[in-house]
């Protein structure tokens, strides 16, 4: 049986072979950050070193961007000489992250399938693909066949009702699913939203996408509408060819509604992005850092409402508020419009696009017993640091907020 | 490594939604065997398993509870694992990427949700995969879900990359 618009699109890449629950597809695109690149490197020489289809994968240095030690500094390197010496055409070094990157690219269209070798790859979803993340050897079968095995999953359909309110973001509704179903509550499932209403702006719906996996979900996915389309016109000067699949409406076993109206500003406590509470309910919370950016919450909306709730204000003494824009694109545009200078003045240091911080890999490391709150996807026990530091996740209005106060606050208290 | 008839370990138990950044630490991410063993090694230490040393060869048997693996997609949690005498795992459910991870990387995976609960830290375990069950001490056998044969098919290869081969050589043979 297929279900939703993730099975049409499996069923419309199926290259008509079958194993057990198995369908062999066709593969649209695919994402190769360094880290997880750099594993398979290896083993693909020996296999012959040839990629399918060199015009359809996307290599980008942003885990180690720049590179903090000297292993990292070698990994990067393999990685950058692999795409030179095979002539990769997409390639792009520190300029983002590579599930931003993505999506700036001219490559996504709507009902495409794309993998990446990060499992944050469902941030594409928020483009009408079925986008979903994979480890390497999964990874490294793709490049040699331009093809992969997918299990269609179960897909429940979610429809979003009412309007977002001044002081929610797609992080909060993603947050709020997260803390109602838990961390395996979409084990294996596809979620395919449908925002009829166009009250999400595309970024939201990134970050919506992207945390799906937190639930455990194969895929998140936004049905293409007028949002969509004017995303891609303005990226493209043309929102395309969708192809077929959204010509015929799916079937869904499950269906829910979220009525985003009535929600309150989420926050997920330590260590896990599932448990989850009002804002308010957590509020006075001492934290003595503040992270805004990663692939969730680091676009240009995400600066536009840390600058409006900075605006002529102070952070809290003795916190530290650390931005890290997703992309370079991110970055130019943050400063045109004067993002960058609010955030500045109030007290805040901008770090150039890169995963280092959300992952622990390199800056904004937390020490023993501290605090952070941030807009990033994932708060397990150390991922940021030291194992006995705590993280926090929300949405950038949240996060903007507490810093202002020092302690975690709804950001309702400081909006006029 | 394809798979064996029996698969044999000392259980280590673990919970429910453990995540790869707590089964290998991201900053013991690396091309080089040593300092992944160390991250493994790192993540026993955080996860407790009090009964595994750092010199020990025994084969184990990775016991959890649900969504095990969840997070990250890094590989090397999963070739640190196999790489440091894990055998097999059985859990109540599986996170995808980390199951899809350890099917094509040869480590046979396990769905059962009864043997949590019973199943004691450190004592041997059995996996009788053609005869469908799990057995533990005083003979207490406990069923897994089949295995799916598109993955059995993997895992008798011995990963994807040999499965990658298989399918190459079948077609230059027309089969």
């Amino acid at each position: 049986m297929v279900e939703g618009y993730t099975g049409n699109i499996i069923q419309r890449h199926s290259d008509g072979r079958r194993e057990g629950e198995y369908d062999a597809v066709d593969v649209d695109f695919v994402l190769l950050p360094d880290p997880t690149f750099a594993l398979l490197l290896s083993e693909l020489k020996d296999l012959g070193g040839r990629i399918w289809n060199k015009e359809k994968v996307f290599v980008t240095i942003d885990h180690f961007a720049p590179p903090s030690t000297i292993e990292r500094a070698n990994i990067a390197k393999a990685v950058i000489s692999f795409a030179k010496a095979e002539e990769l055409p997409h390639q792009s070094t520190y300029q983002g992250i590579c599930h931003q990157l993505l999506i700036e690219g001219p490559w996504l269209r709507p009902g495409m399938l794309v993998l990446g070798a990060d499992s944050h790859t469902t941030t594409a979803g928020a483009l009408g693909c079925l986008a979903t993340g994979m480890g390497s050897t999964d990874i490294l079968y793709t490049l040699m066949t331009g093809k992969t095995w997918l299990k269609p999953p179960g897909t429940v359909r979610i429809d979003l009702k009412g309007k977002l309110l001044p002081y929610l973001m797609g992080k909060d509704i993603i947050l709020d699913l997260l803390g109602r179903f838990g961390e395996g509550g979409f084990l294996y499932q596809a979620l395919e939203f449908n925002d009829n209403d166009g009250a999400l702006p595309m970024d939201d719906r990134f970050a919506v996408c992207n945390m799906v996996v937190e639930g455990g979900a194969k895929n998140g996915l936004f049905i293409p509408d007028k949002v969509t389309r004017k995303y891609l016109e303005n990226r493209d000067g043309q929102s395309g060819d969708w192809g077929e699949c959204f010509d015929e409406k799916p079937l869904y076993l499950n269906r829910m509604e979220v009525d985003i109206s009535t929600l309150h500003p989420k926050v997920a406590l330590p260590h896990s992005p599932a448990r989850v509470v009002d804002a308010d309910e957590i509020k006075g919370e001492s934290i003595q850092q503040v992270f805004i950016g990663s692939c969730t919450g680091g676009r240009l909306r995400d600066l536009e409402m840390t600058a409006r709730l900075l605006r002529k204000k102070k952070i809290a003494s003795g916190m530290r508020l650390l931005i890290s824009p997703a992309s370079q694109k991110i970055y130019r545009e943050a400063i045109e419009k004067g993002f960058l200078q609010t955030i500045l003045e109030a007290g805040g240091v901008i770090l150039n696009p890169s995963c280092g911080l959300c992952g622990g890999i390199d800056k904004g490391i937390l020490g023993a017993g501290e605090s952070c709150l941030s807009t990033s996807n994932r708060n397990f026990q150390g991922r940021m640091g030291d194992p006995s530091s705590s993280i926090y996740l929300a949405s950038p209005a949240t996060a903007a907020a507490s810093s202002l106060a020092g302690r975690i606050i709804d950001p309702r208290e400081v909006m006029s | 490594m394809t798979l064996p008839g029996k698969i044999s370990g000392r259980v280590w138990k673990l919970g429910d939604h453990v995540n790869t950044d707590a089964l290998h630490p991201s900053v013991f991410f690396s091309l080089d065997e040593k300092r992944v063993r160390e991250g493994v090694i790192e993540g026993m230490g955080r996860l407790g398993a009090n009964f595994i040393t750092e010199s020990s060869h025994e084969k184990l048997v990775i016991v959890a509870g649900q969504n095990f693996g969840c997070g990250s997609s890094r590989e090397t949690s999963v070739r640190g694992l196999r790489n440091f005498g894990v055998k097999a795992i059985v859990a109540a459910s599986f996170a995808r990427i980390f199951f899809r991870s350890l099917t094509n990387l040869g480590v046979p995976t396990f769905e059962c949700r009864e043997i949590q609960n019973r199943a004691r830290d450190g004592e041997l375990i059995d996996i009788l995969t053609k005869e469908g069950f799990i057995e533990l001490p005083n003979a207490r056998r406990f069923p897994f879900s089949p295995l799916d044969p598109h993955v059995k098919k993997i895992l008798e290869a011995g990963g994807l990359i040999p499965y990658l081969q298989r399918e190459r050589k079948g077609e230059k043979d027309g089969i």
